[in-house]
């Protein structure tokens, strides 16, 4: 399927959103898409980023140098078609759940993409969101979240917040092992959230993980 | 304590025996073609590492009767046994288990496999059966779990490790939570070939050009991109672990110089892309194993790999790209979730061979929704890739809803499902109320098969020969003979049922 681009917005040196036309399409905050320019025949996931209720599509996308799309998607015009198919997965909320369960984001880099659209598409949810980013520029789009809802661990940049990385964070903090827990990001952090959850008797069951590549 | 990994040999009434095929589900064959369980694999090898005596038993590859296997086993006497089984042969499984309680009654009996890790407390209810993995990290688990049930006479009251299902006493299951999703593979160790007899997996496989063969230790556990709805890699509980590339190329190339391997075959659900793909290729020409006159070969997904990508692994001497085709229109690629369009497979086929790759096409057809028009493009369209070199073979099986993958779940939703016998699920015939008469699928079958004889396919395999690639002539005078030995038996394994 064929989606216009509307915008695309630079966020940081890595990373931009990319905002398509919606067409009508439905999808469950959360999923993800495959996107790829027009005839290249080659395509990659990205989870959305928009909320359900929004008018248009949009990603949050980081530009691997060399990559087969990233790049190349970066440099569309406003009006150009990208390929799109989807939505798919299964990184989703239970709707039975959005209004009663607490919530813990997890997240390292774009991966909070996921959770930006949850947010953005249910408006009660209680959450507390867990951002891994290695600079303050990588604060995507802060100026549109509630920040009493956040805590940003920065690695590689001394602020006044938390200074180090999410496991670190998670080494000085009492877990409520009552919340469900959502991680998204790289394998290795998942990985090592995983066992820091696990070592403080969070159930598996109680743990979804949606890697990024 | 000795741990028995354990395969029965499997016969059918025709004959033929229970082989791991496409989708890693199970059908039957007459010719054999054995594929070392990876993964288990892996995990006898870790538990002979921390100490353990670990029988890997695969009565099929090491061709015994089922009575043969049977007596073996009760004579070794292992204090463990440790199954993987899918849909079509759950209920022989159960079956075998409740027999070895009754000859081992101290045996602790262990099931993996994707059917009974989506619906472990029926096997336990079914069967004698002790533990049941919901995990598919096999490996991870088992080595946590046989320690402790090694140091612990009590482990039914005590035993918390994640991603089991255990029997505490006749009616009294303990579930111990999801299991943990990733794991790092690099903790795993590669398969020892000696421990698993490798040889008895070298050379009756289908898919290798040159013997002997071997599957690596895969690259990436279940699939990165996980969401094709027929596919049991597929679910909330799984996401997808990844080796890393270095690792991976070490273990090439102790293939290739210490087993003297000529074709390797990485049976990830999808095999590295991108930055890794290209680091991997690189690794193999810096390492000079591209000329080692070793073939490679993987599962891709169309869309994954871009030309420069092709390129660099056509330079390291990768041959086999399997990848699934599965239909050829728009709306069954949409309903199955794969993730891109019709157009997509013939652009990435012309890239594959452009740089003397062989792609080979696996196709299904029985679809509950699959009309006329649907079908006839499908048989059109493979033809078309066929008779002009852009596939160069091909595997077409019926879409068999299993292990409780989203599309058997669809089945079960929309009441599709024509049976609920688990012995039905082997793949043979088709299961779900389709648009058309079922003989008409089976006609797909054979005239999809039947283009390996058609003059066009061979001529144009005739034309490859002026490339003067060796692989071109291995193809067509060895590959050839082998490949039509078994397009016959294809034929009657899938049209058997035809009325």
């Amino acid at each position: 399927m064929l989606h216009k681009v509307l915008a695309i917005r630079n966020l940081s040196t890595s990373a931009y959103t990319l905002r398509l036309e919606r067409n009508g399409l439905l999808f469950k905050a959360g999923q993800c898409f495959n996107l790829g320019l027009k005839n290249s025949g080659v395509n990659r996931e990205y989870s959305i980023y928009s909320g359900e209720n929004d008018s248009y599509l949009e990603f949050l996308i980081k530009e691997i140098k060399g990559g087969a799309v990233s790049p190349f998607i970066r440099q569309s015009l406003v009006g150009e078609e990208i390929n799109l198919y989807g939505p798919y997965g299964s990184f989703i909320i239970d709707p039975k759940t959005v209004n009663s369960a607490q919530f813990t984001f997890i997240c390292s880099g774009t991966g909070i993409a996921p959770f930006h659209s949850f947010i953005r598409s249910y408006p009660n949810l209680k959450y507390h969101l867990i951002n891994g980013i290695r600079f303050l520029s990588e604060r995507y789009d802060y100026d549109k979240l509630d920040i009493t809802k956040i805590t940003t661990c920065v690695s590689r940049e001394k602020w006044n917040g938390f200074n180090g990385r999410i496991t670190s964070y998670f080494c000085k903090t009492i877990i409520n092992t009552e919340k469900t827990f959502y991680l998204c990001g790289n394998q290795k952090m998942i990985q090592e959230v995983y066992d820091l959850l696990q070592k403080n008797k969070v159930s598996g069951n109680k743990i979804l993980a949606e890697a990024f590549f | 304590m000795k741990i028995a990994i354990s395969y029965p040999p499997i016969v059918n009434q025709d004959g033929q025996k229970a082989m791991v095929s496409q989708n890693r589900n199970v059908q039957f064959f007459k010719e054999p073609t054995y594929l070392l369980p990876v993964i288990h694999g892996q995990a006898a090898t870790w538990l002979r590492d921390i100490g353990y005596d670990v029988l890997w038993d695969d009565g099929n590859s090491q061709l015994k009767t089922f009575d043969d296997w049977y007596l073996n086993l009760i004579t070794e006497a292992p204090d463990i046994i440790i199954f993987e089984s899918t849909t079509p042969v759950m209920k022989f499984y159960w079956a075998v288990a409740n027999k070895l309680k009754t000859d081992l009654p101290h045996c602790i009996i262990i099931m993996t496999g994707y059917h009974s890790m989506r619906k472990p407390e029926e096997t336990l209810r079914e069967s004698s059966v002790d533990i049941v993995l919901r995990s598919n990290h096999v490996d991870f688990v088992l080595q946590k779990l046989i320690p402790f049930i090694d140091e612990n006479n009590n482990w039914r009251n005590n035993c918390l490790i994640e991603g089991l299902v255990f029997r505490r006493d006749e009616n009294n299951f303990l579930d111990t939570g999801n299991f943990k999703q990733i794991e790092p593979l690099d903790l795993a160790p590669d398969v020892d070939r000696d421990l698993v007899q490798w040889k008895n997996y070298a050379y009756e496989n289908g898919n290798f050009l040159q013997t002997p063969g071997v599957y690596a230790t895969s690259v990436v556990r279940d699939c990165m991109f996980g969401k094709c709805s027929f596919c049991r890699y597929n679910g909330p509980d799984l996401t997808f672990s990844m080796r890393s590339v270095q690792k991976s190329l070490d273990e090439y190339q102790r293939l290739i110089e210490d087993y003297g391997a000529r074709e390797i075959f990485d049976d990830s659900g999808v095999w590295y892309r991108g930055a890794e793909a290209r680091e991997f290729a690189q690794g193999i020409i810096d390492r000079g194993l591209h000329k080692k006159d070793c073939y490679f070969g993987f599962n891709t997904r169309f869309g994954y790999l871009d030309e420069d990508t092709i390129s660099l692994l056509a330079k390291a001497n990768f041959r086999f790209i399997l990848v699934g085709l599965e239909a050829a229109d728009e709306e069954t690629l949409n309903r199955l979730n794969k993730g891109y369009g019709p157009e997509d497979s013939e652009h990435n086929l012309k890239l594959y061979t452009k740089y003397g790759l062989f792609p080979h096409l696996t196709i299904m057809v029985g679809y509950y929704w699959q009309n006329r028009d649907q079908l006839e493009k499908t048989i059109a369209t493979v033809k078309r890739f066929m008779f002009e070199g852009i596939a160069r073979t091909l595997q077409v099986t019926l879409c068999t809803p299993i292990d409780f993958t989203p599309y058997h779940q669809e089945c079960l939703d929309k009441k599709v499902l024509l049976t609920d016998n688990y012995d039905d699920f082997d793949m043979s015939k088709l299961i779900v109320k389709t648009p058309l008469p079922h003989n008409n699928y089976y006609d797909a079958i054979r005239k999809m098969y039947s283009i390996a004889f058609h003059p066009k396919f061979i001529f144009k395999q005739l034309q490859f020969l002026a490339r003067f690639k060796k692989k071109d002539w291995q193809f067509l005078f060895t590959y050839g003979i082998r490949a039509i030995r078994r397009v016959r038996q294809h034929i009657f394994n899938l049209t058997k049922h035809q009325k």
